[in-house]
């Protein structure tokens, strides 16, 4: 099977046996990201956290929309579905809930998550749905030339823009929590080593999780730089007294409190890590579970629903399950009052 | 005289319980052996604007037409009094209640501007008092027969005989119209309690109360006007389902396996996933048969997505919409398209453009069903006429979606979604579930787009998490990675399109994309061809009858597939009928009359008549009869229908 060839566009020479090492989640492709762009970064974390939770590429799906960051499930040997702009929260959250026993990450842009695609990355929070969505967030929009994206700041003015940004940036991580996602965290594309352990965490934790993972774009942003970078990031964790976990629901306001209050701090310094995690909170598998017993063991994509080319429901079953629309019909029965 | 069939309406102000009174009635005339189909008329509006139910009852058969002058009229308010008093003729029975009688028009607030000029008007014209009183005395006048209840007087002895708090007497004006009719037609007591024991299922001690209501009614019309006579229903069907349109797709789509449907509320489809979630645990009484998850999404864009995503699991899945919805689930459509993905949009339509009339019905999204999304792309499009029809389909899209892997669009629209009818319970021992062509054990080197499969154009599928694939709404390589490439655009382009020349081959054209009633006619006997599609079904079916009974060859050509179009039998039918002489007209409820143009632009040959309606309100038997009637003649080419308030 290692001999076969590979052909351009074609699938990669298939995983080993025993330990799953990164390259096995790469493919042959040739990656067409600039050179230098932060993109890499995130592929070489996403690959190297897949490798050491010994991921399956059968059962792990990679949903992205669309830009640069929408080719990323073509460069990872997993499962990929590359969608439609601002819409892989929506087409990850059916994979997940047709099929839950699957491990679904979504991967996007920061003018698909939070421009276009904004009320999905909302609905998310809401339903607390096992997805892990990793954010792009480079402030612009690369494969269009490098227009201002919703993360760019009011006022700044990047080398493509003609005039300063006219609009407010919205803060992903105050967003993200308000919305209701129970892991929240911010990585760096170029600590490639920090941002593959917040992966991990965020693929083991059972809930809606989002990574903002700043990104430099080497081509069209010229102000949030790797220079930037280096001199306004400083880790949560170097705080000892930093303590996003919430152990009981009752700390979560407090919790969250704090976390938008960090989150705040945005320009000369910028803080990353862990800003929040609420393992206490019920994810939206576990509320379905709950009305439809049994929806764990046999979610939509394992029901079957034919028999030897019948449907499975018989008419007995239609009078049980429908009984309260059927009329018994007797004619013969009048005038009895 | 004794009537087989009865033509009803009952109408009130939205939230007044009229509903209730439909459902009891529906399900009393079923219980007692008639065919029964009823279609509710509302606002888009939650209480206090007008509604009203127009039933037809049938002794011998299941109907689905309807048709006017009304035989039974019973109203519970003024404004119903003022809007429908012209639609009853001489020997009809009139209920309205007497207590309103003083009401002038100008106190009916309610009324819309322009149908209260139109109104105002009309009694200036009749010389009749603008009051109920004034209506009333005009209907006295012209042989109708007039009942005037007092409300109040009834639900006082309500309030006596039960009593039920004061605040919710009101609740029991439903019965109150209930029984009215069920004295103007004879209907018994026992019936009208199948009827409220049906609609209080889990709440019994409402229903003796609201038989007895009834019956004061009942008996009081029966003093006042006597009643009319109905034969005794007849129909031997042992039990019957009594749903609406959108009941009876959920229930053809827990038929067909589907097992994720994913929406958002809009009208009139929003009903239909109510249903399903409704039932969600199907549970058939202890045994589980799994469970069908229904979710509700931020917006249609994410209700299409989400279906899209189940259904690349493997899962059965669907949508349903209705047209500003359908708008935005487009993107989606397009990326299923180069996906190959089966997945199925239920889309009810209802009168457009824009929010246009979101709660009256129309055909008006065909061309859009058709023709919406950016690229070429194979769907299929296919509508149903009736309940029967709808149930059978919702089984028939998904099979369709996952033998061709394609997005497919079952069309219906309001007046079937929101009306009531007495159908035979289905049996899907009669059904088929096809899944389509799977990859037995894809190996590491799955080609999910693969080009050279015995099954060409159809790739074999696997599910997300039975093989590692990909999927772009990139154009794509066999694995599903992007590519540019123009020969494999070609390549994947021609394989995409040509599964729709597939289905072409493989589903019959004749009885199964496209029916004709009566079934063995010949082109050169007929003298007038219908078409028509959808819910002109019934109404079409029944006027072909008459028609007949009265000399004139007339056939009903009933569209069922848009794509892929039935275009060599339709060809030939019309082409045959026009070389005889015959006429082709087309009924349908747009302008344009849409389904003429797809005819016309899949076969070359004109449609030249053309009866189409478009106030949003059914086409009646009466009003389509006689517009048949001045084309056959050959008085006209076009008549555009408009009767129903």
């Amino acid at each position: 099977m290692e001999s076969r060839a590979v052909e351009q566009g074609g699938a990669p020479p298939p995983a080993g046996r025993g330990a799953r090492r990164p390259e096995d989640y790469r493919t042959p492709l040739w990656v067409d990201w600039c050179p230098g762009c932060g993109n890499f970064g995130i592929l070489t974390a996403l690959t190297q956290a897949f490798a050491e939770l010994g991921l399956e590429p059968r059962r792990t799906v990679v949903v992205s929309g669309i830009g640069c960051s929408g080719k990323t499930p073509h460069y990872i040997y997993a499962n990929g579905v590359h969608t439609l702009h601002g819409r892989a929260i929506p087409f990850a959250t059916g994979i997940k809930l047709a099929n839950p026993g699957l491990t679904v990450l979504v991967v996007g842009g920061d003018g698909d998550l939070l421009g276009i695609g904004a009320g999905h990355f909302v609905a998310l929070g809401r339903r607390n749905l096992d997805i892990t969505v990793i954010m792009h967030n480079n402030q612009v929009y690369g494969l269009t030339k490098g227009q201002a994206s919703p993360t760019l700041p009011y006022g700044v003015k990047t080398k493509a823009l003609p005039k300063p940004n006219i609009q407010d940036m919205v803060n992903p991580i105050a967003l993200a929590l308000a919305s209701g996602y129970t892991f929240v965290a911010r990585g760096y594309a170029l600590d490639v080593k920090g941002l593959k352990e917040l992966i991990k965490q965020a693929i083991r934790h059972r809930g809606a999780a989002f990574i903002d993972v700043l990104q430099p774009c080497v081509t069209y942003n010229d102000v949030y730089t790797v220079q930037f970078y280096r001199r306004a990031l400083y880790r949560l964790e170097d705080d000892p007294d930093w303590d996003p976990l919430v152990r009981s629901p009752e700390e979560a306001p407090e919790k969250m409190a704090r976390a938008v209050a960090k989150s705040m701090e945005w320009g000369e310094r910028i803080p990353y890590g862990v800003f929040y995690v609420d393992p206490t909170k019920p994810s939206f598998e576990e509320r379905l579970e709950k009305r439809l017993p049994g929806y764990l063991d046999q979610p939509p994509a394992l029901q079957r629903v034919e028999q030897a080319g019948k449907p499975t429901v018989t008419r007995e079953h239609l009078r049980r399950i429908f009984g309260e629309k059927i009329v018994q019909v007797n004619p013969a029965r009048r005038g009895r009052r | 005289m004794v009537l087989s069939e009865a033509y009803l309406v009952i109408g009130g102000p939205q939230g007044s319980g009229l509903e209730t009174s439909a459902q009891v009635l529906t399900v009393a005339f079923a219980s007692r052996g008639y065919g029964v189909v009823a279609n509710r008329e509302y606002h888009s509006n939650i209480m206090g604007r007008h509604s009203y139910v127009v039933f037809t009852v049938n002794s011998r058969r299941l109907v689905g037409h309807l048709s006017a002058p009304f035989h039974v009229a019973a109203f519970m308010d003024a404004e119903s009094v003022f809007t429908h008093f012209e639609e009853v003729s001489k020997g009809s029975i009139f209920v309205y209640d007497r207590d309103v009688e003083a009401t002038p028009l100008e106190k009916v607030v309610s009324m819309e501007p322009a149908r209260r000029a139109r109104v105002e008007r009309r009694l200036r014209e009749l010389g009749v008092e603008p009051t109920v009183g004034g209506v009333v005395e005009h209907l006295r006048s012209r042989g109708v027969r007039v009942a005037g209840l007092s409300f109040r007087g009834i639900l006082e002895r309500l309030q006596s005989r039960y009593q039920v708090p004061r605040g919710r007497l009101r609740r029991f004006t439903s019965a109150i119209v209930a029984g009215a009719v069920a004295g103007a037609l004879g209907l018994d007591a026992a019936a009208l309690e199948e009827g409220f024991r049906y609609r209080f299922r889990r709440r019994e001690h409402l229903v003796e109360p609201n038989v007895y209501t009834a019956m004061l009614a009942a008996e009081e019309v029966r003093g006042q006007a006597g009643s009319i006579d109905l034969e005794p229903g007849s129909l031997e069907l042992g039990e019957a389902l009594v749903v609406t349109g959108n009941e009876a797709v959920a229930i053809g789509k827990v038929i067909a396996g589907v097992r994720f449907q994913s929406y958002y509320p809009i009208t009139p489809a929003q009903d239909e996933s109510f249903y399903l979630e409704e039932h969600e645990l199907l549970d058939a009484g202890g045994e589980r048969l799994g469970s069908v998850v229904v979710l509700q999404t931020e917006d249609e864009l994410a209700a299409i997505a989400a279906a899209i995503g189940a259904a690349l699991t493997g899962a059965r899945a669907a949508t349903a919409t209705s047209g500003p919805g359908y708008d935005l689930m487009v993107e989606g459509l397009s990326w299923a398209g180069i996906s190959e993905v089966p997945v199925v949009v239920t889309l009810y339509q209802r009168g457009g453009p824009s929010t246009g009339m979101p709660t009256r019905g129309s055909q008006e999204d065909l061309l859009a069903s058709l023709f919406a999304g950016h690229g070429e792309f194979p769907r299929i499009v296919l509508s149903s006429g009736d309940h029967e029809e709808a149930l059978r389909d919702a089984v028939t899209a998904a099979n369709l979606a996952e033998k061709y892997q394609l997005p497919v669009i079952h069309l219906l629209d309001k007046f079937l979604a929101n009306t009531v009818k007495m159908i035979e319970l289905p049996d899907p021992a009669g059904m088929r579930v096809e899944r389509g062509v799977w990859e037995e054990e894809p190996g590491p080197d799955y080609r999910r787009f693969r080009l050279d499969a015995p099954t060409h154009p159809i790739s074999p599928r696997a599910p997300l998490g039975g093989a590692v694939m990909w999927y772009t709404g990139v154009e794509h390589d066999e694995y599903g990675h992007v590519s540019e490439d123009p020969e494999m655009r070609m390549k994947m382009m021609e394989k995409r399109m040509e599964k729709l020349s597939l289905a072409d081959r493989e589903i019959p054209e004749r009885g199964e994309r496209a029916v004709l009633y009566p079934g063995g006619e010949k082109p050169s006997s007929i003298e007038m061809l219908i078409l028509g599609w959808g819910s002109v079904k019934p109404v079409v079916l029944e006027a072909v009858e008459r028609l007949r009974r009265e000399g004139v060859a007339a056939a009903y050509l009933h569209l069922r597939y848009f794509q892929p179009f039935p275009a060599r039998y339709v060809y030939a039918l019309v082409k045959g009928v026009k070389e005889h002489g015959g006429k082709v007209v087309a009924v349908e409820h747009s302008y344009r009359a849409q389904a003429s143009m797809v005819v016309e632009m899949n076969t070359g040959l004109i449609v030249p008549y053309k009866v189409v309606k478009y106030t949003g309100r059914p086409i009646y038997l009466h009003e389509l009869l006689e517009a048949l009637r001045e084309i056959h003649a050959g008085k006209t080419g076009r008549v555009v229908l408009r009767f129903g308030e």
